[in-house]
Order: structure tokens, then sequence, then C-alpha cells
């Protein structure tokens, strides 16, 4: 589903390049919950974002369904972007102005999906989520998990193949983190998205199917599965 | 979507609710401005369009320049129309209004009431002005004498009601005369160049009548349709003037043709002038109203758009300032699919609510300060003309416009935001290039309009102290003493044993516009020909004229009771005496012709020190007094510390000599006043206006001090643990903004200069622009962006170092 090849990402530091990242070849299959690991500055985020189509890299190539993303032009990347992923974040980035309800409304404005049908698939991901009777609060208003679990469910509601999550814990104390992570791996295995989640902690890691750590832009290992690249 | 644009628009405004109201104040404000201006320009530049017939209907306008007088008329022979009519089909009809006489008293009951707004006209009148009827037949109303139309006004005020016809009037101006009403009409809109509530006929005009040479009357053509007005005019003005003017010239002055004329450095021009150009296009003598300018009318649309881009300027920066506090929503948006175009219709569509809700706030406003402005305008506009067919669309296409052009600059900067960049943390709030060259452009325009205004105020306040002559303090002046017919004498000596009444005079000449007038051709030998002759005011005094005006004799004498023969002798002012050349004019002859063939001899016994009879606007021509009765205004120098006691005896014994006549008096410095009445109301709303474009300004100015002051909070924490002072800090703030009103000053003052050397060549008598005004707009300027800037400066240098440094 996914095909990363020779991706290269650098800042250009005087005569130096400075890489960000460095070669990175990967395939991610539809179905798989991989755990991108690493320290800072091992550029865990970059690599999401080049994924997450958020960023372009500086040089290789990449397929997402077969399509060779960089080759698109904007409007057919944002077409295959808003109907294919979504994104979670450590600061859950909801939009303060908007309730709970409207928040998780968002996405679907923007896939021109009708009134009523939206108001359905609203209902149908508060009830899951067990947060109707928050629907009229504000961001502000909610605890960080609260405000995870609407950041998921925005991310969740126009039914993407893949979630991408960066450090989607790091804001939580250890219990939101492992409702979160059962959360995640429910998704996973019920709905079938594909799941790719940057993450500090080896214990979140251990919720994935698969892990690749990185190391100064670099692909280190690939534990698990014993696969090579 | 819109619904929820709509509510993240409202529910972002109401948070920063001090943006939003800084922002929707500063824009109401403009958008307040604008209209007020809208509505003055529009009202002025309406004038006589009312007319059905306005395209084809044309007045005639006098040009003439005879030995070094230079004169400027809307008036023409008595005879112009007629002949004129006579010899060209192109004319349809012809009219003419006279109105030398002025007021009229008109009688009801036993009272007599001053009537200004009367005038004598033909009966073709109505014919040409649309004029709507209320009962009789404006067609023949007027062809009788003794015969007058009324407006529905002047009826209700005499009569109670508007069916008055064949009812009679009376009126005395020196003569008392019975006038029969033969018809009413509805009262002359406010925008016309003439607004009379009486029309008397014609006929009861008392006038050597038949002649082309003295210019009397206001004469307006209706040309046929599809009759080109330029080439009519090139032809019929010129061959007028050849065929009419030349011979009855030549009955009396030597003089072969008109090149001769001409050659000798004179002229006489008549040119034909667009009804619906009178008001705004004439600066000439004699206007039955006084005009407009329409260089005011485009300074004012200038400010109005400044004014108004002034408040979009605000509203740009404002909201790109704010952008930081978007950047995160900006962020999101995009990760959540958004695209670019939803974004930048978004923020327009946030942008135009706030405009709407501007313009709402600044209908509000409109209507509030309209009594005010008309005060200050001197006008009478409505409230409801903004809802004329013309403006409506424009007033509700209005905010849309502004809510473009404001957003549209926060609006693309804002959706240009790339997503990684503005979630991974706080935006980095670079110096904004263009918000400071808007930023400069507002205070640029803020200047330019202060030392604008200050130019204005400072060439006002040279009129009013400048040496003009005369002494215009302290005369107090009696109007239309002919009403005392005989008593006139007993009125003046009356008054003059009066205590602090020091001299008193009998004349209706007065050295203040819009007073009597009349001029004459004279020559320095007694055959005139086109180089010895010259046109001259004429004025008739008495004895007691020159000390009552403070008027000085620089040469030879005044008129005096202990020369018997003063009667053939003429007093002179300097400017004549330049003409004439003599080393010294006193004793030489000067000769009148007044159309006839014998000219009329008389002696010069004196010269006058020049003295400034019309505003400042024109040059000193000749001017030469007689001694004459000329029984039209009392003028009295007086000096007490009693005024109204003062007042009211005079006002007695005017009851005793003249019972049932309206009694009315003015102040000669109020009169000379009056004539600056449009340079003083341009003054004054040119001061309206740059006090507005200042504060919207300093909104903005205060918005972004605000905004600066918080996205350096953590650095001025820093300082201040580093151990900065509270002076230092604020320098460190302001430092940036005086910056840009520097530069803003740099640009703007040429600009002014430019402006307002232009407008003072209006005046012959002008001050030179010096460089205090630059120097003061500027300080003026500086110390209030200073004083708007450190209220935000000093807020955060003053706050606990701690707490900020805490936050981040």
């Amino acid at each position: 589903m996914i095909q990363l090849e020779h991706i290269s990402k650098w800042y250009n530091a005087g005569n130096a390049r400075s890489f960000v990242l460095k070669d990175i070849n990967l395939t991610i299959k539809e179905g798989e919950f991989l755990s991108i690991m690493g320290p800072s500055g091992s550029g865990k985020s970059s690599l999401l974002n080049i994924i997450g189509m958020l960023d372009a890299p500086s040089e290789g190539s990449y397929y997402f369904m077969d399509q060779s993303v960089f080759t698109l032009k904007e409007k057919q990347r944002t077409e295959l972007y808003k109907h294919n992923i979504g994104f979670i974040f450590q600061a859950y980035h909801l939009i303060d102005e908007l309730t709970v309800y409207e928040n998780i409304e968002t996405p679907l404005l923007y896939q021109d999906i009708k009134g009523a049908e939206r108001k359905a698939m609203v209902g149908d991901m508060l009830d899951r989520f067990s947060m109707v009777g928050k629907k009229d609060l504000f961001p502000a208003q909610l605890s960080g998990g609260q405000q995870q679990l609407v950041g998921i469910a925005r991310a969740l509601i126009a039914k993407p193949k893949v979630l991408l999550a960066d450090e989607p814990t790091g804001n939580l104390n250890s219990k939101q983190g492992e409702e979160i992570m059962e959360l995640f791996k429910k998704i996973n295995s019920e709905d079938g998205v594909t799941i790719i989640q940057v993450t500090h902690s080896e214990k979140n890691a251990e919720y994935g199917s698969r892990r690749i750590d990185l190391l100064d832009g670099r692909i280190e290992q690939h534990i698990k599965e014993g696969q090579s690249l | 979507m819109y619904k929820n644009y709509l509510k993240v628009a409202l529910r972002s405004m109401w948070k920063q609710k001090s943006f939003s109201a800084i922002n929707i104040i500063g824009l109401a404000t403009g958008l307040c401005c604008f209209l007020l201006i809208v509505l003055y320009v529009l009202d002025e530049l309406g004038y006589d369009k009312y007319n059905k017939k306005a395209e084809r209907i044309y007045r005639i306008n006098s040009d003439i320049r005879f030995g070094g007088s230079n004169l400027h008329f809307t008036q023409t022979p008595d005879m112009m129309g007629e002949v004129l009519k006579k010899d060209y089909p192109e004319i349809e009809t012809y009219t003419r209004i006279f109105n030398n006489s002025g007021n009229k008293l008109v009688k009801k009951g036993t009272e007599y009431i001053n009537e200004p707004n009367v005038a004598h006209v033909d009966s073709t009148f109505f014919q040409v002005f649309t004029l709507p009827v209320i009962a009789g037949n404006t067609r023949t109303a007027l062809d009788e004498p003794n015969t007058v139309v009324v407006t529905k006004s002047a009826a209700l005020k005499y009569f109670g009601s508007t069916d008055v016809i064949g009812k009679t009037i009376e009126t005395n101006d020196n003569t008392k005369t019975s006038y029969k009403i033969t018809a009413v009409i509805e009262d002359v809109p406010k925008a016309s160049h003439f607004r009379f509530d009486f029309f008397f006929s014609m006929k009861n005009v008392g006038y050597k009548w038949g002649r082309h040479l003295s210019n009397n009357f206001h004469t307006y053509l209706l040309l046929k349709p599809g009759v080109d007005a330029g080439s009519f005019e090139k032809k019929a003005m010129n061959e007028y003037v050849v065929n009419y003017i030349l011979p009855e010239a030549k009955q009396f002055m030597d003089i072969k043709s008109m090149d001769d004329f001409t050659k000798a450095g004179n002229k006489l021009e008549y040119s034909l002038m667009p009804l619906t150009k009178l008001h705004l296009y004439s600066d000439r003598n004699f206007e039955i109203t006084p005009p407009g300018n329409i260089q005011y009318i485009y300074i004012f649309g200038a400010v109005a758009l400044f004014i108004l881009l002034i408040a979009c300027v605000n509203f740009m920066n404002l909201t790109t300032a704010r952008s930081a506090n978007r950047a995160k929503e900006v962020g999101v948006r995009k990760v959540l699919g958004t695209q670019r175009k939803f974004l930048i219709t978004q923020f327009l569509s946030e942008s135009t609510l706030m405009a709407i809700i501007s313009m709402l706030i600044a209908l509000l406003l409109a209507w509030a300060i309209l009594p005010l402005f008309n005060d200050v305008a001197n006008k009478t506009i409505t409230f409801s003309q903004l809802a004329s067919p013309v403006l409506l669309p424009f007033l509700i296409l209005l905010p849309f416009i502004v809510g473009l052009l404001a957003g549209s600059y926060p609006a693309f900067y804002l959706s240009s935001f790339k997503p990684i960049v503005v979630l991974k943390g706080r935006l980095e709030n670079k110096r904004s290039g263009l918000r400071s060259a808007l930023v400069v452009f507002q205070f640029a325009t803020s200047i330019v309009l202060i030392i604008g205004t200050l130019i204005v105020f400072r060439q006002l306040n040279y009129i009013q102290t400048r040496d003009i002559g005369y002494k215009k303090e302290q005369v107090l002046v009696v109007n239309d003493v002919y009403a005392l017919q005989n008593n006139v004498d007993a009125f003046k000596n009356g008054v003059l044993q009066l205590p602090g009444v020091k001299s008193g005079t009998i004349s209706s000449y007065l050295p203040v516009s819009n007073s009597s007038r009349s001029d004459n051709a004279f020559s320095k030998e007694a055959v005139m020909d086109s180089r010895n002759g010259f046109n001259m005011q004429t004025w008739a005094i008495d004895y007691d004229y020159l000390k009552t005006m403070g008027m000085e004799v620089v040469k030879g004498r005044n008129f005096s009771k202990d020369f018997g023969a003063d009667s053939s002798s003429v007093i002179i002012n300097e400017a004549t005496a330049k003409i004439l050349g003599y080393d010294n004019p006193l004793g030489q002859r000067l000769y009148r012709n007044d159309n006839d063939s014998q000219p009329t001899t008389y002696t010069i016994i004196g010269v006058v020190k020049n003295f400034n009879y019309e505003s400042l606007k024109q040059s000193i021509g000749p001017l030469s007094f007689f001694l004459e009765k000329n029984p039209g205004l009392a003028s009295f120098k007086i000096a007490t510390t009693d005024l109204p006691r003062l007042l009211a005896s005079i006002e007695a014994k005017w009851k005793a000599l003249a019972p049932g006549m309206p009694y009315s008096y003015r102040f000669l410095d109020e009169s000379f006043s009056e004539m600056y009445r449009e340079e003083q109301r341009v003054g004054r709303i040119a001061l309206l206006f740059s006090i507005i474009a200042i504060i919207i300004a300093c909104l903005g100015l205060f918005g972004l001090a605000a905004f600066v002051a918080e996205q350096r909070t953590k650095e001025i924490g820093i300082r201040k643990v580093l151990g900065a002072s509270v002076s230092g800090l604020v320098a460190l703030l302001s430092k940036d903004f005086v910056r840009l009103v520097a530069i803003s000053f740099v640009i703007a003052a040429p600009l002014a200069w430019l402006a307002m050397h232009k407008w003072l060549q209006d005046f012959e008598y002008r001050i030179t622009i010096s460089w205090t005004v630059f120097l003061l707009a500027g300080l003026m300027a500086l110390a209030i962006a200073i004083i708007t800037i450190s209220f935000q400066a000093i807020k955060a240098a003053v706050a606990n170092p701690v707490k900020n440094l805490r936050s981040e």
C-alpha cells in the first residue's frame, strides 16, 4: 500500500548537507500497525510527514496505493490524501472555536458530504467513543485524554485507509495513554485501518505489529517478523 | 460549510473581543465618514438636475476686461436673449432673472417682512425650468405687469393656504407696489442655484430697456434638442458682440472695430455655461446663490476614499498580525484535507461579516451625527437620501467590496501557511514589510490631512488679520433703511446722538461681497477710445463714509461740506491712480460715459488707500467714490461696553421712525467672514476628517502595538530579568513604530506641500507655506503615535517577568 524508495531529505547548512532522512526504503502493507521509534532528532516525524504528504522529500519516490505521490498535481494529491489518510497529533490540534461535534464534522465538510449524512456519521462516531454527552463542549472544557479521543474520532470520521499518529500519547498520563493504544489496536484489527505511529515509548511500540527504529535519518533495524529490506 | 465558517468567524471574533472591537470600530468610523462624504458630494453634484430640460439649458456668462479692471459676470444686457432668439433658430426659448434690487419688504397684515429670495423673471421662466404648478397657469402667469408667482411656502406664510390665486400682495422697495398672485408652484428644490419664493413680473422692473452695454440680467437659453452647444456658442456669442454691442458703443466711443478694442488689451466675451455646471464650476461674481467648488468635491472624494482605505488597512494589519492565533486552525484544517481556496473563502467571509457589522454600525453612526455634519457642512441632507436608487445598490455592495478588499491580504497570507510548520510550534511572526508599508500609508495620509488642515486655518487666520484697508470691527450695519423713507437722516442723526456711537454713514455700498455694486466706463480724456477707457466701480457715499469705515485718504481730501461743489468731485483708490498714471492725480479730470453721447466730467479730489472690497481671492480693481444719496444701508462705528443696550436704543429709534417696517442689523465683520464661508466650511470639514483619519490610524497602531508587545512578551521578560529598565523597554518597543512615522512624514510632506500650494493659488492674497507647519504636523503625528504605542509598551514593560516566562 505504501512504498518508499530511496527517500532522503536534507537541509543545506553552509556547504554541507544536513540529512534528516537518508535513503529510506520502506514498504507498508494494508492492515499493518507500524511503530516508528527512535531518539529525538532521528527523523521520525519527518518520515511521518512525508508519508502523510504534508512534506516532500528532497529525493526519492513514494507510491501510495500504486500512485506516485509526488508526481501528482496538488489537487489530485489533496483528493488522494483526504479520502485515505487520517492524522492524529501529540497536541491534539483541535480547533478551539469549534465544539466537539463540529470538530469531528469538519473533515466531512471538505468532502462535500450532505448534511443529513454528516449528521449520521458524526452521531455514529460520538456513540462509538461514548462522547454523545460532550458533543457541545469546546476543546478547552475537556481533559487531554478526551481531547485526543476527539482527535481520533475526527481522524476516523472520513473512513481513511491509513491512520498516522505522531506521538499520540505524548501529552497524556499512562492510563489515558493505554486506553488510546487499546483503541488503536481495536481500530487496526476490527476496521482493518493501517496505522503508522511515531512513538518514544517501548510500551506503546509493543501494540504494533511491526516496528522500525530510526537513528540519524536511517532505518537501523527491523525487529519482529525478521523482515529485511 | 458556510454555516461552519460563520460559526468559527463569530466565535473567534468573540474570543478576541478587543481586537474585534478595534477592527469594527475602525472600519465603522471609516465607513461612516465615507457615507457622509458621499452624501455631501452627491448633494453637490445634484444641483439643478431636477430640471427635465437641464441638458439643454445654458446660462450666458460675460467676461469683460477694460482698462485694468477684470470682470467675470453672470449677467448680460437685457436685449441679449431677445435678439439671439430672433437671430438663431437653434434657440427654443430664453428667459431672464433680474434680482439686482436684492430683497423686498412684503406686507403681511400691518407689518412688513423682509423677503430675501425674490426676483423678477420673464413669463418663459416656467417653460425653461421644471417647477411644478399647484394652482394657476404658469405659461401666462407673468405676462402682465403687477403679477407674481409664489411658492407653496410663501403662500402658506402669508395666507395660510395655497388657494390664493387672485389675491394681492404689497411690496416695498423704495416704492410700494401691489402684485396679483396668478400662480402657486411647489417650493424650489434645495439643490437649485436659485431658491426664490416670489417670482415677480419682469414688466415691473424700472430699467432703461433696449440696451446692449449694461449687464444686469441673468439670461438662460433653452436650446432645441440636438443643437451642438459648442459650435452654436462660437458663432452666436461673437456675432452678438459685433452686430449689437459694437454699433452701440460707437455712439459715444472712438472705436473702429473689435480688433481695435482687443489690441489695446481689452476683452468683451460672452460664453455659455451648462446649467448643471453652474453650482460647481462657477467662480463668478453675482451668482444668485453662493456656488460650490468642484475642487472641493475632488478633495472630499479623495479624503473619503483615503479614510476608507485607512480603515481597510487597519483591518488587514490587525488580521494578519493576529495570524499566529489563527495559524493553528489553518494547519489543522489543511491536515484535515481542505484546499487553499476553501481557506481563502473562509477568511474572506469572516472579513465580509465584519464589514457588514461595521456597515450597520456606520449607518447608525451616520444617522446619529448627520445633524452635526449638516451644521458643519451647511447642508440640509436627510438620511433618507442614502436610499436613493443610485446609492442603495452601492451601499449594499459596499460591505462586500470592503470585506474583500480588507480581507484579501490576510486571506492569502493565512492560507499560505505550511501545516507542519505551524503545527509544530508557534509561528515565527516576522516583521512584515507589507505591514510596515500599510502603517506608513496610514500615517502619510494622516499627516497630509494634518498639514492641509493647518494651512487652511492659517490662511483663514491670515484673511481675518490682514490689513484689508478698512476697519471691519465694531461696525454695525442696519439693513433696508429705505423703509424709513423721508426719515433716513432723522434716523442717522438720532442714532449718532446715542452714547457709544462714534460716526455713521448712509450707503448701500459695503466693502464685502454681496453688497451693492455698480460700475461704469470712464476715460482719461473727453473722447473715450480703446486705450484711454477703463471700467471702474462707482460707489455712492456720503461725507462720513470713509471715517466710519476707517479708510485712509493718502492724498488730497475727503468730501467735505466746506467745499460746495463736491457733487462733481471724485475720490479714487490707489489702483485707479495707478491706471491713470499721473504724478499728482489731484485736480485731474475723469470722464464718465453713461452710454450717452455727452460724457460727465469729474475732478479728482482725493486718493484713498487700496482696500479689499471683494474676497481676498480677487485683486483690487479701479474704484471711485461719488457724493450721492444712496439710502440702502446705515453703518455706524460703535465703541461701547453695553452693546445690548445700544442695540435696543437703535431699534427703538427705528420703530419710532418706521412703524411696521422690519428692523434687522448685522455687523460688518460678520459679513466679511461670510465671504469665506466656503473656506471655513472646508476648513471645518477637513479638521473633522483629519481627526477621524488620525483616530482610525491610531486604532490600528494601538492594535499592532498590542500585538507586538504580546509577541515579544518572552523577550521582554528575559530582558527584564537581565536588568532592563521600564523606560528602556518602552523605547525598544516604540522604536520601530517611530521609524515608520518618520518615513510617513518624509512621504507626506512634499505631497501636502504640492496640494496646498495649488489650493492657495485660488487666493490673490495668501500666506506662504512655512516650514513650521510641517514641523508642527510631524510632531503632532509623532506625539500621537508615541502616546498610542506607549500605552501598550508600558503595559508590557511593567508586567511581572516571572509570570511571562512561566507561560512559555
